[in-house]
């Protein structure tokens, strides 16, 4: 005997059973609401096709075709690259001759000195997580609880003295500087993070391993370290988000050659006098979201089951 | 262990080893003030940093003689924060007491001057406070709108479904976005004459819409932006907590008939308030030193002007260092409150269960 | 009325065939066992039961009323799971108190309710502790005392016991038969402990492979297996199945040729239906007498392995074509190894199965 559907089961939502798995139905629903969530981010992307008088076009020009003529031509934009090649060389200022902007540099810069801080911080902080974690001090939960303070304060309370010592120190504007700052900035959520990752995993299986005549290291590297891969991913891409796109220290301490691209979007915003270039704006924004994009798409998974892991307490 | 091999472990104060780290301490802080008398800041700087390393090397040699391996696998963090974090804000802390401007290379100790002139003075006091009144208003608005955004977008996600993996990235797209992105853009949405705002009002009423002339719809702007690209990061930890619940729960409890509200409060929430409270701790940091989206939006104008924002103009754009580094030191004293705060809330909570 | 009744259901996921056409039918103030090998589909089909799962095909009819498209909330039934499910954030009473909610009783009535079972079910004590701070015994007694607080269509057990240490489930059986023997509602009870189901169970339901091979009471699954499966599943030490070549059958009684030793028994006249061929033949352990001499309907074997079981002895004994026969003797009886032993099986305790694995019974 065939089980009656409703029309909203065959929809995809299921209600006789299945607490927590929706069908196509949610699909529909969710898909709703993440476009128009992400419709702010999709106009940047359109406009980084866009010329300029385009992207300030009055109505507003949303769709690369007319669709076969489904669209009326006022809202039809015709795409370009231009944007994409601006972004490396100076080809929109009138007249000039074509010259590099440097943005192929800031790109660099940004990888280097987020990807290198992220990495630095996850190896410190996994280390001191893991002290923290298998020799507790005497006050552990005090210093616990400093280093967790010091992500809590405003970064404008540390930039004072930080410029004043660069200067000194001769640190302004070199890698070596922005990168150590960065460190110091992701290392208290790494700490926090991968501590909580060491303190849930069984003490025995380390036990048995000593037992076993293991060495404190490999115990560490062979037996820790793979149980939380998944928290080390997360923190990565926390960590990769928040200092990928970090503007004020960067702004404040990274010269000319050590410019991170925030900061030299932030330059190009006034564009030389002839106002905001959006689409090249766009096109700078497009490009600098896709590393970060495709890092957290892979690492998605981890993502979720890390702050799981790291942050629920049973 | 027998008294002799006390006596090898632990050297006595004279004797120069390189695990006497008493004694390091003792001859670096001596020559770290001699340096500082006596050579100019940056020569004394480094010999500073020398004495700092050394101390640090006996430490170290000792942690690993005394096979104290706890000590040894903490220090290197220890170490980039007291160089990164906390010596700047001892340093922060010592300019609040001097006047100093960057600009010029005079120094005064003036003691607690800064502070009362902020505290007290006609012109700064009112304007402190109502950057304060401002700065609160926007975290109570944002972080209660990125609260309800995120814990509504979480609540979507919980369910497993076709392509939830590919939704899911499109909503975490506005927190991988640079605030300067942000800004720049949401102040193109907003534009009067082009921006789609302003467009489909005019379309509707013929009128165009100047979002930012008056007070409440600058903050409206901020806050929308602001909410808009942090909610993503409370529905990543709201959503932690909702795909921790263990199914049988929920499956118990429709056998049991619980409603959905009560079902919510006994068994879903408790599972949550941890995140939650992390999340509203988060961004209520965050959200209390928001300067960026500011300064890209509004310029702090139509009253928008908040306490981060205000520092930075006083000790970059005014050059008044140790004044900022005063105020720094209030709003400091603000956060670790409400830290604190927090603290106590989250323990009392721990303790009742 | 309190009656479960499941017709021909079916569960499919994608591909795979978890429950097969099974069917079953429960009175009121029935207990059932679904017993199985895990991975056998009873849970599955105690979920359909309850709701937690849909049957792709067949009807689920609890008290008269077909529910299959109804969720668990509308069904009214009690169900205590595998691991319990207590809810960690309420208190003890306050978990036994959750399935009131819905009746909208007052605080009074529903204190009094929950008084009661924990009275019944030795709670009181632990009425206000944290489900965390309870033994195992005692979240056990929790998730019966949330099912039996209200008045529900039907109880579903899912492996009630076996997160319980030997003498606390030996315990646990009997109070839970008592609890549910006063309640007189249809209760079905998934579990792949036979000793569980053959002490719990008004009837059992043997399931394997999705499918539900046989249903009986304890005895006749243990008396009468329908076929070779619950033959060898039902009964410790497990039942000998052996390879025979039936050569005739005459008046009742039929030779055959049996581990290597031609025997003649007594038995069932269905027998006769059988081609004189290959047939399968079980005996259990303890349906066999040591007989001092070799005679007719004797098997011949050689003892090789002696597992003293306390008031009984198991004896691994090797059959002349070299396979393994089980035996239990009394404690009295002293076999030593490599005895030779002359086994005569008790006629109505053996078993003829044909080639398609089914019993032969008149």
């Amino acid at each position: 005997m065939a089980t009656s559907t409703t029309i909203w089961e065959k929809l995809g939502f299921r209600k006789a059973s299945g607490v927590t798995e929706a069908g196509w139905g949610q699909t529909l629903l969710a898909g709703l609401v993440s476009l128009i969530y992400f419709l702010p981010v999709l106009l940047i992307i359109i406009t980084s096709f866009k010329v300029q008088n385009e992207a300030m076009s009055v109505p507003p020009k949303f769709f690369p075709t007319s669709f076969f003529g489904l669209i009326p031509d006022v809202y039809v934009f015709s795409p370009t690259l231009e944007n994409f090649t601006s972004v490396f060389s100076r080809a929109f200022v009138t007249g000039g001759a074509v010259e590099s902007t440097g943005f192929d540099r800031f790109f660099f810069n940004s990888m280097f000195i987020a990807g290198s801080s992220v990495l630095l911080a996850l190896v410190i902080g996994t280390l001191a997580a893991y002290g923290f974690s298998r020799y507790p001090l005497k006050g552990n939960d005090t210093y616990l609880f400093i280093i967790l303070t010091t992500r809590m304060l405003p970064a404008i309370v540390v930039i004072i003295p930080i410029i004043l010592m660069f200067r000194i120190a001769g640190l302004s504007g070199s890698y070596p500087g922005i990168i150590l700052l960065y460190t110091a900035f992701n290392l208290p959520f790494t700490i926090w993070m991968m501590k909580s990752f060491f303190d849930e995993l069984s003490l025995d299986v380390e036990d048995a391993a000593r037992i076993d005549g293991s060495s404190e290291l490999r115990v560490f590297f062979k037996i820790c370290l793979p149980q939380v891969v998944a928290g080390l991913a997360a923190t990565f891409v926390f960590g990769l988000i928040l200092t990928w796109n970090e503007f004020l220290f960067a702004l404040l301490l990274t010269g000319i050659d050590t410019r991170t691209v925030p900061v030299a979007m932030n330059q190009a915003v006034a564009g030389g006098g002839i106002g905001v270039l959006w689409g090249l704006l766009a096109a700078i924004e497009t490009l600098f979201l896709i590393p970060v994009f495709l890092v957290t798409f892979f690492l998605q998974n981890h993502l979720l089951r890390g702050v799981t892991f790291g942050t629920v307490k049973r | 262990m027998t008294m002799t091999a006390t006596q090898q472990q632990t050297p006595g104060f004279l004797n120069v080893a390189p695990d006497n780290w008493k004694l390091a301490i003792a001859v670096g802080l001596a020559v770290s003030i001699l340096a500082a008398s006596l050579f100019p800041a940056s020569a004394s700087f480094w010999v500073v940093g020398a004495m700092v390393a050394m101390v640090a090397a006996s430490i170290v040699v000792n942690a690993f003689r005394k096979r104290y391996y706890g000590g040894l696998l903490v220090s290197p963090a220890i170490a980039v924060l007291f160089v990164m974090n906390i010596f700047p804000l001892l340093w922060s802390l010592g300019l609040s007491f001097f006047a100093y401007q960057s600009s010029q290379q005079s120094m005064r100790f003036i003691g607690l001057a800064n502070y009362s002139r902020l505290l007290t003075d006609d012109l700064k006091a009112p304007e402190l406070w109502g950057n304060l009144t401002n700065t609160a208003m926007f975290t109570v608005l944002t972080v209660s709108a990125q609260m309800i955004v995120g814990f509504l977008l979480a609540v979507m996600f919980a369910k497993q479904f076709p392509l939830r993996r590919y939704l899911l990235i499109l909503v975490l797209t506005p927190m991988m976005l640079s605030v300067v992105a942000v800004g720049v853009f949401f102040s193109y949405y907003y534009d009067p004459t082009f921006g789609l705002i302003s467009q489909s009002i005019k379309a509707w009423n013929g009128e165009q819409f100047i979002l930012f002339s008056n007070k409440t719809g600058a903050v409206a702007g901020i806050v929308f932006a602001d909410a808009w690209m942090w909610s993503p990061f409370v529905m990543l930890l709201v959503l932690a907590g909702l795909v921790s619940v263990p199914k049988y729960l929920y499956e118990a409890a429709s056998i049991d008939r619980v409603g959905s509200w009560r079902r919510f409060w006994t068994i879903t929430f408790p599972y949550i308030r941890g995140l939650l409270m992390l999340a509203l701790l988060f961004r209520t940091i965050e959200a209390f030193k928001m300067a960026d989206l500011i300064i890209l939006l509004t310029k702090g104008g139509n009253d928008t002007m908040t306490i981060s924002y205000h520092v930075i103009r006083i000790a970059n754009e005014q050059n008044k260092t140790s004044e900022g580094a005063a105020l720094s030191y209030l709003l400091l004293f603000v956060v670790i409150v409400l830290t604190n705060l927090y603290l106590y809330i989250a323990n009392r909570r721990s303790r009742e269960n | 009325m309190s009656t479960i009744e499941v017709k021909k259901i079916t569960k499919k996921y994608g591909e795979f065939l978890a429950v097969k056409d099974a069917s079953l039918s429960v009175k009121a103030g029935e207990v059932v066992c679904l017993l199985g090998p895990s991975g056998c589909g009873k849970t599955t089909t105690l979920r359909m039961i309850a709701g937690l799962e849909r049957a792709t095909e067949g009807d689920v009819i609890i008290a008269g009323k077909r529910m299959n498209d109804l969720p668990p909330e509308k069904r009214d039934i009690a169900m205590v799971f595998q691991f319990y499910a207590l809810y960690p954030a309420l208190n003890v009473g306050q978990n036994i108190a959750m399935p009131l909610h819905f009746e909208k009783l007052s605080k009074d009535e529903s204190d009094k309710r929950v008084n009661k079972v924990a009275k019944i079910l030795h709670l009181t004590e632990v009425l206000d502790r944290m489900p965390g701070q309870v033994s195992e015994g005692e979240k056990q007694r929790i998730a019966v005392a949330r099912a039996i607080v209200r008045d529900p269509n039907c109880f579903l057990f899912d492996e009630p016991l076996s997160r319980l240490d030997v003498e606390l489930r030996h315990s646990m059986r009997g109070q839970i038969k008592e609890v549910l023997s006063n309640l007189s509602k249809a209760t079905v009870i998934v579990t792949h402990d036979q000793l569980e189901a053959l002490t719990m169970a008004d009837r059992i339901a043997i399931m394997r492979d999705g499918m539900i091979e046989q249903v009986g009471t304890p005895h006749e699954v243990f008396a009468k297996p329908a076929n070779v499966f619950v033959a060898s599943f039902i009964g410790t030490p497990q039942m000998n199945l052996m390879e025979a070549d039936l050569k005739s059958f005459n008046k009742g009684m039929a030779s055959v040729s049996l581990a290597g030793s031609a025997v003649e028994m007594a038995a069932d006249p269905a027998v006769s239906t059988l081609k004189p061929s290959k047939v399968m033949i079980g005996i259990r352990p303890r349906a066999f007498t040591a007989e001092s001499s070799a005679g007719k309907s004797t098997i011949r074997a050689q003892a090789e392995l002696i597992e003293p079981m306390g008031a009984e002895t198991l004896v691994h004994a090797r059959t002349k074509l070299g396979g393994d026969i089980r035996v239990v003797v009394p404690r009295t009886q002293r076999v030593k190894i490599g005895e030779v032993l002359h086994l005569k099986p008790d006629p109505k305790q053996t078993h003829f199965f044909g080639e398609n694995g089914r019993a032969v019974r008149a």
